[in-house]
């Protein structure tokens, strides 16, 4: 029997402590806003939407495929001049080398090429 | 674009003060309910152009509320479940398991922020609906028709899953205070 009577104190003691958890959420007391909540809001907002606006824009205006494009474009016209430049070095050389050669010429040991021909009856 | 931005003034002026407490209700700290606020409201500047008038205006943002609230519970929840993984491992950070307190006071502030983890930890483990359900029912203005409209379920639904929710609870409050 007084088992019985400790076992219902203690079950009676549990269900004081369960009902009083759970009157936690009827004792809640409604938050009142901070002053600077408003303010931070509008702040968050503008600074969000003004960012997405932005990115909006660039994602209307920038496309993947077409940056891909401009890539390529970049690389042709990039590999076409580093080629030019190339080829006028190349062009350099040779018509430096065709300098050389008809320089060579008009050196002393071979001026008799600008000779012209003697005839016969020709007086030298 | 003006016009835009006067209504949603007129939105924040209207349902401000509820939005902050129905995300308090699930958070149990008033920084995070407020941060989870502004949320609510960017999403609601954001998402306005998709609001169709199947709902009331009211409605559409207590759910986007309430979707907050709950993304942010299963947040803590997976960011307690890592903590407690890094204490086991033996890297967990002790300020992490401080409260913050609901009260001024301190001795209550830790009779009462004991109750509260302990009320939070059991609610943690209801279904998510019985869980909301059953929140919103303790907030002053939420009827059991709009709590109906934000789970787009039926009212009578509604009354079964706050009863069921009280039920569970009662039960997990028991079994805790039975071992403890």
């Amino acid at each position: 029997m007084k088992q019985d009577t400790m076992m219902k104190q203690h079950n009676e003691k549990i269900e004081a402590e369960v009902s009083k958890t759970m009157n936690l959420l009827d004792e809640f007391v409604p938050l009142e806003l901070h002053h600077q909540f408003r303010v931070r809001l509008m702040r968050r907002v503008e600074s969000e939407i003004g960012l997405e606006r932005g990115g909006q824009y660039f994602g209307i205006h920038f496309d993947y495929r077409l940056a891909f494009m401009a890539l390529i474009f970049v690389i042709n016209l990039a590999s076409t001049l580093l080629s030019v430049q190339q080829g006028d070095e190349s062009t350099t050389t040779i018509s430096e080398v065709s300098f050389i050669q008809s320089d060579n010429y008009a050196n002393q040991e071979f001026a008799y090429y600008d000779q012209t021909a003697f005839y016969e009856n020709q007086a030298p | 674009m003006a016009s835009k931005e006067k209504l949603f003034r007129t939105l924040v002026d209207q349902h401000q003060e509820m939005v902050v407490n129905t995300c308090y209700r699930f958070v149990f700290n008033r920084e995070d309910a407020e941060d989870l606020a502004q949320d609510v409201f960017v999403e609601v500047f954001r998402s306005f152009e998709q609001f169709r008038e199947e709902a009331k205006l009211s409605t559409w943002i207590y759910r986007i509320a309430v979707t907050k609230s709950l993304d942010h519970l299963r947040r803590l929840k997976r960011k307690k479940r890592f903590s407690s993984l890094k204490r086991v491992i033996g890297i967990g950070d002790p300020s992490e398991e401080i409260a913050s307190p609901l009260h001024d006071n301190p001795a209550d502030a830790c009779t009462d922020s004991e109750r509260a983890s302990i009320l939070q930890d059991a609610l943690g483990t209801l279904p998510e609906n019985q869980k909301t359900a059953f929140l919103l029912s303790k907030q002053d203005g939420y009827s059991n028709q709009e709590i109906a409209d934000i789970l787009k379920t039926s009212v009578s639904a509604v009354e079964s899953l706050i009863h069921r929710a009280k039920k569970n609870l009662h039960d997990k409050l028991y079994a805790y205070y039975s071992e403890h």
